[in-house]
Order: structure tokens, then C-alpha cells, then sequence
């Protein structure tokens, strides 16, 4: 087999150098490297590690896009991704508002990233992974514990044919601990997760021992569905938070005119304490410091004073607007490609209430740890649909009073978010499994949140 | 290819290994052209190799994956793959025990195609593309226009410390259209022949061009402007047929994932999920109504879950899952088969690529067709609606409580269909569910479709499975308008 070339990146520029008179086009190394312990029935069952580069070269030839990607490493296999792409190229629709790669405008200055995260050994990993499930079933000894710890690091340099030369490492941490007593009827179980950019203030013990001691010990009731008052924790206000990226911010939404936000830019949608940027600068998500057209990350209001500022942006969605990027490029290839430009590092701002003190404001309402299997059932609407799953409390007179069967909701995520009453202190980072994407958020409380049926369990 | 596998397998087998398996795909090509709007919206062709090392000791598995495809590469997968066993060992509970796999594998499986999708001029592809799109604009109310097309071939090797060695070479393809019509602030979208990407099969060009987009787009256009005039779809419990296209994603849903033994034995329990069922129900659960019939079939010529060996060596197989309404059997791996005392795998513990484990992945899925023309599903039916083509879809963490949409549903009047309604929803809970199934179509109304995008594990995996699905009739089933 072909040996990996000792120098990509020198190869790419090659690449791009030597594409033909009136080609343009840029050219992306993506390498990562990851050690992931998947635990489950309280043991290690999938272990998993993985080292790896993909490499991609796109190119605009007479107006005409196309991407060819390959983990293919050797001088033959970065060799030939000028040729497929602009095979490719030779026959695409032009796309006429194609602004032009950008030019190096100065350089940008390094986002947080963790060595210690980058060099931890297969074996911490794992004692990590084992630390949660110990921690878990010294709470509940015949707990049924599952989750997984994910560590790794991504570096991405980004090159064009305008000269434009930029690289960003990205590093995460994350862990989820799902506690289950199965001796119950139903079985009840309790969820906690974190997600961290440096290793070293991940503590999957802590999340164990969380994720079981909100194992309810009551039992657990049926309600009704209907409206209820909710109170949204981390992973679940997340969640809504990351439904209103893509259905109100997504480039493409705006251009297709599926975007809940499309008509009500600048229009006051949701209550003025409820901020929210992007920033894949700060700390308090999971920093990247470019995007995957080597656009500089910045700080981006999408909501402020309740009012949603515009979409998210990159070179072809920006062309066709009429706008520049916002530094929201995704991988050009399938199937980012086609996802369209999002918000991937978006931050709640922080109110001032504790759980406890939204709790102790309802009457009657109910406690959402987290949300299984959402899905978009109408998109300019913005409403979604899922199930609760791992701890669902119902609140009678401010105080939670017992766990009940898990609902189903059907509503509106700006509905949600305009129905916003309280807004928690204390932020966590929600992140996808290699740090992606991050969601950073308080819990909140919001007034009208509608179940529309309800399971078994 | 041989020596490589050899140097990893021999690096991988240190003192205390009980067992090895290298699987080595190279290159697993993807092509995926899109227009939208006349406008290029993806052009990618990429490729990627791997080798992927899974090992078992005697309480631990252990994967590790490189893209460096020399001996030296294999050698530090190997050693990877090693340490993370030793690694894992440390949680371990008890011995891990496996099912044989029915005798090692050997041989060779492809594909069977007339015309090789990867050969096809890209002229070709991208004039039935931008042909098919163009056509979907009927009105200035289609606002957006897609035409994408998807193929895949995926050559691997793999060998085993217990002797198994195969090649296989394996050839997908789909193709579909999708029109969004826009005014007075609703959205409607209108796919053809299905949504995610449209009709998918183990072929080659041949199969695309049999779908012929470009003449089936206008009244996918047309369709997708009337849904915006249509009346919502009426409220309350009522009789439903759904279409083909939708019934496969109900048994992808309700079935395929609650039947997958390591969701039943709480191996998915922190991410996907667990499942309704138990090993106990095995042969006396009643799952639905006896015109229930399903098979797990990865022999099913063109189906995306078809193969000749799964990724633990284990030949492709039939099983049947529901059997007259009963429930009969799971989809299982060497693994999970041993823990219920299972004489063998059933063959479907499958991966993305090299550069993932193995797990339980359905292959065909099917539901099979029973007697009942669309003319007689329709029969009786006073008042009721007709869903086609999945929106929305969302189901519990143990397959239990469901909600679907699709992008179309027609009422049911008089045992005809009538006018088209929108945003029709569906509901309800799996078994009572299937219970309710009154009448089956026959061969005429079943079709084999593709999900290309079933996604399950972490780190994160995408498998292409197939469904066979008739149209069929359900009662008292909860119905709304979105």
C-alpha cells in the first residue's frame, strides 16, 4: 500500500498551485484523533480508538463548484483530488454569485485548547469511564449504569488559492452516566452528562454520582398530557436551543424560505433577558478558531433584546444573499455541504435563578431532564416533536413530588422560548460527541409547554 | 491486500487475545451530485481507507482504526486495539462468549450491476439531475427545486484469527427529487419517489435510470403546490392505509430497532435506547395482529442491507422476526446469540466502514406482502386518510410511543381515495398499533426501499438498510393535521 505523505499540507499547496489558469479553489486538512470507552450493563463494552485524517480540495472553474475529499494521505491520493474535482467541476451548474476565496487579512490569535486533553492515554480514558460507573453504583449498588467518555483532539488548517493559510486544533472532553435501578415498575433512572474542552475539569465521577442520585426513589406517576409549565434542564434546554440553530439561522433555510426566522428578523420573538450568540472563541464553549473556509470565528449575536439578528453564513450562502460570511462554513463535501451553514457554538446568557428556585415558583408543572428522538415536524413553524426520557418530575407547590411516564411533546421551539419565565444561573456545556457542536445554556423555566401524549414507562 | 491483513492479525494476537479480526476497506468511494434551483448544491466525490482491528480477550473487547495502510500502520492499530482491551478490562463483569460463526468464511461477494454508477459519465449524471429539477417547477410557488443523486462502493477483505477470509465488493446507489412550494407564509415539500434522498438499491446506473426523475418531477412539483391549499388533515381515531414508503419506515421504527438484541440487552441503553421486548417474549409476545409477518433477510437480491457475510465473518442470513403476529426472533450477533443460548448469529452485526465496530444493524427488514389489493385496503373504509412519504418521524427510547408525519395523506371517503390534506400526523403505541392492522396489500403494493441514513452507536455510525414493504390498513388509529 502507499505510504502517507510525510507532509500534507505542503502537498495541498502544491495542489492548489498547480490547478489550471482561472481555477480557483481551497483546500482542507482535518486530522483527529480519538479514544472513546462506551460502557453499558456497568462495564466496558466498546472501546474504541481512532486516529485519522481526511484531506479536501474544492475548486471554482469558470463559476463551476466542486469538492473531492480522500482520507487517502499518499502523494497519489492528494495527487488526484484535482482531477475529480474538476471533472466534477467541468460539468456543474454555475454558480454566479460565488464571492471569491478570501485573502489573508492578518492573523488570528489561538482559541483555548488542552494538551492534556490531546495526549490522554488510551488507559485514562478508560479509568475515567470506570470512575463514573464505580462512583454510580456506590449510590445505587445494583444500578444498571451506561454512558460513554469521548476524548480527542481535532486540528483543521484551511489553505486557499488567494494565499490564505490558517489552522485551529480543537479539543474535548465528554462524558454521559445513565444510572438505572430496574427493580421498580416502571424501571426509573437518573442522567447526567458533561462536556469540557480541557480533560482534566471533566469529572465523570461527579457525573455518576449525579446521574445517581437523581434516580427517583417515589413512584412514579401518570399524568395527563397537556400544557404544563417546565422546567428545562441543561441537556434539554440544549436541545431546544440547537433546534432554533438550524431551524432559524441555518443559511440555507433562509434562502429556501423554511426558516421560522426568515419574515421575523429584527422583530421581537422572544422576552429581552433571553440572549443568544455564537462564539467559537469562548471558553465557555468548545473553542474553534476558524471555520472550514478558513473564515475567522467571532463572537455573533443571533438574539439579542429578543430580537433574531440574521442567518448564519458562509462563502456560497453569502454570495447568493448578497452578504459576507459570518464565519459559519461547514465542510464542503457531502454531507455538510448540503446542511447548509449553522451556529455551532452558541451560548445562552446566564439569568439569575437557581433550579430550585424555579421549582418553588410552580404550582403545579413539570421537570425535564432530557429529550430522546426530536425531529422536525414542521420547520418555518419551528415545531419539533420528541419523548422525555431519564428523569421526568412532576412539581406540585413548588416542590418536585414525583417522577412520572415519560410524555411526548409537539411544540413550537420559538413558542417555547417566547413562553420563557426564568432563566437559570448556572451554565453547562452541551457538546456532540467529538465537539462539533456545542450548546451552552442555563436551565429554563418556561410557562406553556405542550405534551401531546404519553408512553409506558 | 493478504499481506496486510496477515501483519495486522499477527500484531493484533499478543498473549491472553482470545480472538482477532481485521477488516480492511479500501477504498470505500461515495458520489454525491446535487442541484438545487439550477444551482450546483453538492458535488463530491470522496474516498476513504481504513483497517479496523477488533480483538477479544477473555472479559474485553478492543477496536482501534488507522487510515495509514502500511505494516506499520496495522502494527500500531494492533497494538491500539490491544491496549484498549487491557484498557476496558478493567470494568470487565464476565467472560465474554461468542457463538461460533457457522464456519469460517470464505469467498467472494458482489454486487451484481449492468452498468457501474462510478464509470458513468458525470455529463450524464448531472443532465438527468439538472433535467429532473428543472421539471419540478410547475409554479412561481415552488420556490426551491432539488434533484440528488447517491452511490457507494464499498470494497473490503476480511480475515479472522479463526480462519475466515472474504472479499466482498458491494455497489449502492438512489436517486430522488424534492420540490419546497412557498406562499401566504406556509411551506410545503413534496418528494419523488420518496423523501431522504429517494429510491435506493444495491445496483448500478441501470437502477437510476429507471426511476427516471425527470418525469415523475412534475407532479412532484405539482403536488407539493396543491398541499398548500390542501384543508389540514382532520382530527380524531379513525382507519389509516399507509403507503409503502411510509410502512417501511414504521417497521424500520417499530420493529427493526426494538428487535436489535443489543438494544433488548441494554447495550444501547445510554444513547439509542432499550427496547419493549425481552428475551423472554421470544416465541410467545404477540406483537401484532396475524397478518404480521417480518423477516430479517440479507439475502434479498438488491436490498442495501444485502451482503454475503456480515462483519464478524457470519453469512448472510433469513430470519424470521414476527411470525403470524407472534414474536420470533431478534437480530443478533455473535456476541449477543451466546447470551440468549442462541444456536448462531443471525448475521447482522455490521459496520460503516473499517473505521468502526461491528454492531447489530438490521439488513432487509420486511414485511410481507399479504392479500389485499389497494381497491380492497380501501374497501369499508367510510371515512379515514391515506399517509405517503415520511416528514416527521419520532418514537421512545424502548419503540413504544410513536408519532409520524407525512408529507402527504389523502382523505379516505366512501372507500375512495379523495382530496389531498396537510401536515397529516399519525400516533400511537407499537403493539397495539401493529394489533390494529386489518388487511395487508398484496405484491402490487409492495416495493423494497433503502434508509441510507440509519444512524446508531459512538462514536457515530450510518448504515444503509433495506425495508420491503406493502401498503397496508390500520384501525382506530390517532390521527391529526401538524
Amino acid at each position: 500500500m502507499t505510504r502517507p505523505t510525510p507532509d500534507p499540507i505542503a502537498r495541498l499547496a502544491d495542489a492548489l498551485g498547480t490547478l489550471p489558469a482561472g481555477v480557483t479553489g481551497d483546500a482542507r486538512l482535518h486530522r483527529s484523533s480519538w479514544r472513546t470507552m462506551r460502557f453499558a450493563n456497568s462495564w466496558i463494552h466498546q472501546p474504541h480508538v481512532e486516529s485519522g485524517a481526511t484531506v479536501s480540495l474544492r475548486v471554482v472553474a469558470d463559476g463551476r463548484i466542486a469538492t473531492a475529499t480522500t482520507t487517502d494521505l499518499s502523494d497519489a491520493g492528494i495527487g488526484s483530488l484535482a482531477a475529480t474535482a474538476l471533472a466534477l467541476a467541468r460539468v456543474a451548474p454555475r454558480e454566479p454569485k460565488f464571492p471569491g476565496f478570501p485573502e489573508p487579512d492578518g492573523t488570528i490569535a489561538p482559541v483555548a485548547v488542552s494538551a492534556a486533553t490531546r495526549r490522554l492515554s488510551v488507559d485514562a480514558a478508560a479509568r475515567l469511564a470506570a470512575s463514573a460507573i464505580e462512583a454510580a453504583r456506590a449510590e445505587v449498588p445494583d444500578a444498571r449504569v451506561s454512558g460513554a467518555v469521548h476524548v480527542g483532539a481535532e486540528s483543521i488548517t484551511v489553505l486557499n488559492s488567494s494565499g490564505l493559510r490558517r489552522s485551529t486544533e480543537r479539543t474535548a472532553a465528554e462524558a454521559s452516566v445513565l444510572v438505572e435501578r430496574l427493580d421498580t415498575d416502571p424501571p426509573v433512572s437518573g442522567w447526567a452528562e458533561g462536556s469540557e474542552w480541557d480533560a482534566t475539569r471533566l469529572d465523570p465521577r461527579r457525573l455518576g454520582r449525579v446521574a445517581a442520585r437523581r434516580v427517583p426513589t417515589a413512584p412514579v406517576r401518570s399524568i395527563r398530557p397537556g400544557r404544563y409549565p417546565v422546567v428545562l434542564r441543561v441537556p434539554a434546554a440544549a436541545e431546544l436551543v440547537g433546534f432554533l440553530g438550524h431551524l432559524g439561522f441555518n443559511g440555507h433555510g433562509e434562502l429556501e424560505g423554511w426558516s421560522c426566522l426568515a419574515k421575523r428578523r429584527g422583530r421581537r420573538i422572544v422576552p429581552p433577558s433571553f440572549e443568544l450568540t455564537d462564539d467559537g472563541r469562548s471558553p465557555l464553549s468548545l473553542p474553534q478558531a476558524i471555520d472550514y473556509e478558513g473564515a475567522a470565528k467571532r463572537r455573533t449575536p443571533l438574539i439579542e433584546d429578543g430580537r433574531a439578528a440574521g442567518p448564519a453564513l458562509d462563502l456560497v450562502t453569502a454570495g447568493r444573499l448578497g452578504a459576507t460570511t459570518t464565519g459559519h462554513g461547514m465542510p464542503p463535501e457531502s454531507p455538510w455541504g448540503e446542511y447548509g451553514p449553522s451556529p455551532c457554538q452558541m451560548i445562552v446568557g446566564a439569568g439569575d435563578a437557581t433550579e430550585a428556585e424555579m421549582i418553588r415558583s410552580m404550582r403545579r408543572g413539570l421537570v425535564v431532564t432530557r429529550f430522546h428522538y426530536v425531529r422536525i415536524v414542521h420547520p418555518s413553524r419551528s415545531i419539533i416533536t420528541g419523548m422525555t426520557r431519564d428523569g421526568t418530575y412532576l412539581v406540585e407547590d413548588g416542590e418536585i413530588v414525583a417522577p412520572v411516564r415519560n410524555l411526548r411533546f409537539t411544540q413550537s421551539v420559538l413558542g417555547a422560548l417566547a413562553g420563557i419565565e426564568q432563566i437559570g444561573r448556572a451554565r453547562e456545556r452541551v457538546g456532540d460527541e467529538r465537539g462539533f457542536a456545542a450548546v451552552t445554556t442555563p436551565a429554563l423555566l418556561t410557562r406553556d409547554f405542550r405534551f401531546t401524549s404519553a408512553t409506558v414507562f | 491486500m493478504d499481506d496486510l491483513l496477515d501483519a495486522a492479525l499477527d500484531a493484533a494476537l499478543t498473549p491472553g487475545t482470545r480472538a482477532a479480526e481485521v477488516r480492511l476497506v479500501a477504498p470505500q468511494r461515495y458520489e454525491h451530485l446535487a442541484v438545487r434551483n439550477g444551482e450546483a448544491s453538492a458535488l463530491t466525490a470522496s474516498t476513504r481507507q481504513a483497517l479496523g482491528i477488533r480483538v477479544r480477550r477473555a472479559n474485553a473487547w478492543g477496536f482501534a482504526t488507522t487510515a495509514d495502510l502500511t505494516p506499520a500502520g496495522a502494527r500500531s492499530a494492533a497494538r491500539d486495539a490491544d491496549r484498549a482491551a487491557r484498557s476496558a478490562a478493567r470494568t470487565a463483569r464476565a467472560p465474554i462468549a461468542v457463538v461460533d460463526a457457522h464456519g469460517p468464511a470464505h469467498g467472494r461477494y458482489a454486487t451484481r450491476l449492468k452498468r457501474d454508477p462510478f464509470a458513468v459519465d458525470l455529463a450524464e449524471k448531472l443532465a438527468m439531475l439538472t433535467a429532473a429539477e428543472r421539471a419540478l417547477h410547475t409554479g412561481p410557488e415552488v420556490k426551491s427545486g432539488h434533484a440528488s443523486f447517491h452511490a457507494w462502493k464499498e470494497a473490503k477483505w476480511f480475515a479472522s484469527s479463526e480462519g475466515a477470509r472474504y472479499t466482498s465488493t458491494i455497489v449502492q446507489v438512489g436517486a430522488g427529487i424534492d420540490a419546497t412550494a412557498v406562499a401566504n407564509g406556509e411551506v410545503q415539500r413534496r418528494s419523488g419517489p420518496t423523501s431522504f434522498g429517494g429510491d435506493f438499491r444495491q445496483a448500478g446506473w441501470e437502477w437510476i435510470a429507471a426511476l427516471d426523475l425527470p418525469s415523475l418531477a412534475p407532479t412532484v412539483g405539482r403536488e407539493a403546490v396543491a398541499l398548500l391549499r390542501a384543508p389540514a388533515c382532520p382530527t380524531g381515531t379513525l382507519p389509516i392505509v399507509l403507503a409503502s414508503d411510509q410502512l417501511a419506515l414504521q417497521v424500520h421504527e417499530s420493529v427493526g430497532h426494538a428487535t436489535e438484541l443489543d438494544r433488548i440487552l441494554a447495550f444501547e441503553a445510554g444513547y439509542a435506547g432499550t427496547s419493549f421486548l425481552t428475551p423472554e417474549g421470544r416465541g410467545t409476545l404477540r406483537y401484532g395482529s396475524p397478518l404480521m409477518r417480518i423477516v430479517a433477510d440479507a439475502t434479498e437480491p438488491g436490498g442495501l442491507g444485502t451482503f454475503g457475510w456480515d462483519d464478524e465473518g457470519v453469512p448472510a442470513a433469513k430470519t424470521t422476526i414476527v411470525d403470524r403476529g407472534l414474536l420470533a426472533g431478534f437480530l443478533t450477533s455473535r456476541e449477543t446469540a451466546a447470551r440468549l443460548d442462541l444456536p448462531r448469529s443471525g448475521g447482522t452485526a455490521r459496520a460503516e466502514g473499517a473505521h468502526r465496530m461491528p454492531l447489530i444493524r438490521m439488513t432487509n427488514v420486511d414485511l410481507l406482502p399479504g392479500g389485499s389489493s389497494m381497491d380492497e385496503l380501501l374497501e369499508g373504509i367510510a371515512d379515514g386518510v391515506y399517509f405517503e412519504t415520511n416528514r416527521s418521524w419520532s418514537i421512545d427510547d424502548k419503540r413504544l410511543n410513536f408519532q409520524f408525519g407525512t408529507e402527504i395523506g389523502r382523505r379516505i371517503v366512501r372507500g375512495e381515495l379523495g382530496p389531498l390534506v396537510r401536515n397529516p400526523i399519525y400516533a400511537g403505541m407499537t403493539p397495539a398499533f401493529w394489533a390494529s392492522m386489518d388487511a395487508v396489500g398484496d405484491r402490487s403494493t409492495y416495493h423494497l426501499w433503502g434508509v441510507p441514513n440509519c444512524g446508531k452507536g459512538q462514536p457515530s455510525q450510518v448504515a444503509r438498510v433495506g425495508h420491503g414493504a406493502p401498503a397496508a390498513r390500520f384501525q382506530n388509529v390517532r390521527v391529526r393535521g401538524g
